[in-house]
């Protein structure tokens, strides 16, 4: 005799982008839930989203609403969502107000209305809006033997009635261990709101779900006019396959740098490339890019200190055409500057341009302007999450460029003020060196994770062409990475260094 | 939405409300019937305690027009009292000059309406509407662009 087959939990669409992964799937059918959060979290709009995400005639949503928001004003507002259609109403969506058997009945007789209208519409989801207002009042006259015991036949009527249920109310965290409500709830999720300095930071956790595995940790989520859209802390990415590693090099598009990088950069990498303001950083990302482009490499770049527009012109002006792989959607140029915004925001923002067009190579311009477009509440999540784009992104193939201003300094060699050279696996140094009255610029390989790369260290120039190689190693000098480099064949600061060769730099 | 149109509606309902009274014995009048189909959903809605909130205001506003439903008050349940013993009077108004108090209870009821579409907007409220009234037609000047914008959603 064969194993019968497991019961098998139907998952409703919460009709909130993003929250259905965090949920891992969506809402379990048939579940008893309470949305809990502070007042201004965005409980009842998520209540909302969900209603009429999943509301028919045949199987209708009951919202139960109980002294809190007034019914007419919670239509009022909430009808300025786009996911609130007034098609649905009253077939699909129901308005029931219970606030007077509240206010001048018991528990039995509130479950007795509930029963009423549940049996009478056989809904598949039930809303109570605000439950915390019927245990309030519940308190105030019964024991806790006796609220636990309406909690339960509640609970048990309507997962009888198969209805998914949602509890929703102003609940705070010390409540969870004495309330018996999250006792016998399947799912809690908890919203939260927080200012930090000037912006406001949205969080979401799903406390606990009974049945099915979720995202564990807060998750950013924003409310506009579309209602709630949730940012998972996976950024959409937990279920990828990792692509096999690619044995494939990518030109940068400066044939001498290629050189020094053993073929070009292994697809699949993160690239660090540091410098002092002005060594060219942004060039060189610029000629990544566009001889990815050239290559048939469709590329993302995300700029923060420009705009597109600008971006695209000063890439002409190093004879680079951004504007017509823009045109033919085989580049885009994403430029991301709303102080208030998440990591996860952001990170999910580029993640969509880089499944839209099927980006091979992303370039983020510069990683100081992606922490200053983010809000403050947010910087300290910003390693972390970069992080996580990073190992998500390159795992699937696509080859990353990310540009780090650092601060010049003459008695130490750092390669980034984030700390966060080991989520990059290959690094390129750009500096500054004082040479015979001059402050030219030299840059170096400093790791490569896939394996050998050049020692050397050259010097370079921006010209029309971008970022241009010259000479060979400079080997007569030393100390070059102090920026004060001793010619090591005579004393006198005379001699230039080796400029014979004007590489061929163009791949 | 208009006040007229708010208006119209209201003689839309009382005019059908009218109507199916001739197939039957009313007990109450037109105006009486229609306030009292308008109260059940309403109260479901808004609570009792909501709905007499805004029949309040409604009244309140109705009184300015029609002096003669200072007659008229609220009960506990939101019910009307007094609206069928007005009688045959002439209510002076200063600028419509003579209303007929027949027309009080549809004074009352746009009012009402006007109330709800103030607050819960054309598409909502006429679906509420229809809901009660599900074969009457909801035609009027006003009505038919925010019904088109509902149907492209």
């Amino acid at each position: 005799m064969s194993t019968p087959d497991k019961v098998i939990i139907n998952r409703l669409p919460t009709g909130v982008p993003g929250l259905d992964e965090i949920l891992g799937g969506g809402l379990p059918e048939f579940s008893f839930n309470i949305i809990a959060g502070a007042p201004g979290s965005g409980k009842t709009t998520l209540a909302h989203q969900i209603v009429f995400a999943n509301a028919t005639p045949e199987r209708p949503a009951l919202y139960f609403t109980i002294l809190g928001e007034p019914a007419i004003k919670m239509l009022r507002y909430q009808q300025q969502y786009t996911f609130f259609d007034p098609a649905k109403l009253p077939s699909s969506v129901r308005f029931i107000n219970l606030s007077q058997v509240v206010l001048e009945k018991d528990l039995g007789a509130v479950l007795e209305e509930i029963t009423k209208e549940v049996e009478k519409a056989s809904p598949g989801i039930v809303v109570v809006d605000s439950f915390r207002t019927v245990v309030r009042k519940a308190l105030g006259g019964s024991t806790e033997v006796e609220l636990q015991s309406f909690i339960q036949r509640l609970a048990l009527l309507l997962t009888s009635w198969q209805a998914t249920t949602f509890l929703v109310g102003e609940y705070v965290e010390g409540e969870i261990r004495d309330n018996p409500v999250f006792t016998v709830s399947d799912g809690l999720l908890w919203l939260y709101q927080a200012s930090e300095r000037n912006s406001i930071v949205r969080k979401l956790q799903i406390v606990k779900l009974r049945g099915q595995l979720s995202v564990p940790g807060l998750h950013t989520f924003r409310i506009t006019n579309a209602g709630l859209q949730a940012f998972s802390r996976t950024l959409g990415l937990g279920g990828q396959v990792r692509n096999i590693p690619s044995t494939r090099r990518l030109s940068i598009g400066i044939a001498e740098l290629d050189k020094m990088l053993g073929g070009g950069i292994p697809e699949g990498d993160s690239v660090l490339v540091a410098g002092a303001s002005g060594t060219g950083k942004s060039v060189l990302a610029t000629q990544f890019i566009a001889e990815g482009v050239r290559r048939g490499d469709p590329g993302i770049v995300v700029v923060f200190e420009e705009r597109p527009q600008e971006y695209a012109e000063r890439a002409s002006s190093f004879g680079l055409d951004l504007k017509t792989p823009q045109q033919e959607g085989k580049l885009e140029i994403l430029y991301l500057r709303p102080l208030d915004l998440s990591v996860d925001e952001t990170m999910h923002e580029i993640l969509e341009a880089v499944q839209k067009i099927g980006a091979k190579r992303l370039v983020i311009d510069s990683l100081a302007g992606f922490e200053m477009a983010l809000a403050p509440g947010f910087r300290a999540d910003f390693r972390e999450s970069l992080y996580r784009m990073i190992t998500a992104l390159t795992g699937v193939g696509v080859t990353i460029l990310s540009t780090v201003e650092v601060n010049e300094s003459f008695v130490e060699f750092p390669f980034s003020t984030y700390s966060i050279s080991f989520l990059t696996d290959d690094i390129i140094r750009l500096r500054y060196v004082c040479i015979e009255g001059q402050l030219r610029k030299i840059m170096v390989v400093i790791k490569m994770r896939g394996g050998n790369h050049s020692k050397d260290i050259r010097e370079y120039e921006i010209t029309s062409e971008g970022v241009v190689i010259i000479g060979d190693r400079l080997a007569d000098y030393q100390a070059l990475i102090t920026g004060i480099p001793q010619h090591l064949n005579r004393p006198g600061p005379k001699e230039e260094p080796a400029r014979k060769q004007k590489s061929k730099n163009k791949a | 939405m208009s006040l007229l149109a708010s208006r119209h509606l209201a003689r839309s309902l009382l005019t059908y409300e009218t109507a199916a009274g001739k197939n039957s014995e009313p007990t109450e009048s037109a105006p009486s019937r229609v306030f009292e189909k308008l109260r059940r959903p309403l109260c479901a809605l808004a609570g009792v305690a909501g709905f007499r909130s805004l029949l309040s205001r409604a009244l309140t506003l109705a009184r300015a027009e029609a002096p003669s439903l200072s007659a008229v008050e609220i009960a506990a349940d939101g019910s009307l009292q007094g609206l069928d013993e007005l009688g045959p009077q002439i209510d002076k108004d200063k600028d419509r000059g003579q209303v007929n108090t027949n027309e009080a209870g549809a004074i009352l009821i746009a009012n009402l309406i006007g109330l709800l579409l103030t607050f819960i907007g054309e598409a909502v409220t006429l679906r509420m509407l229809q809901e009660v009234w599900p074969k009457a037609v909801f035609d009027g000047p006003d009505y038919g662009k925010d019904r088109k914008l509902e149907h492209t959603r």
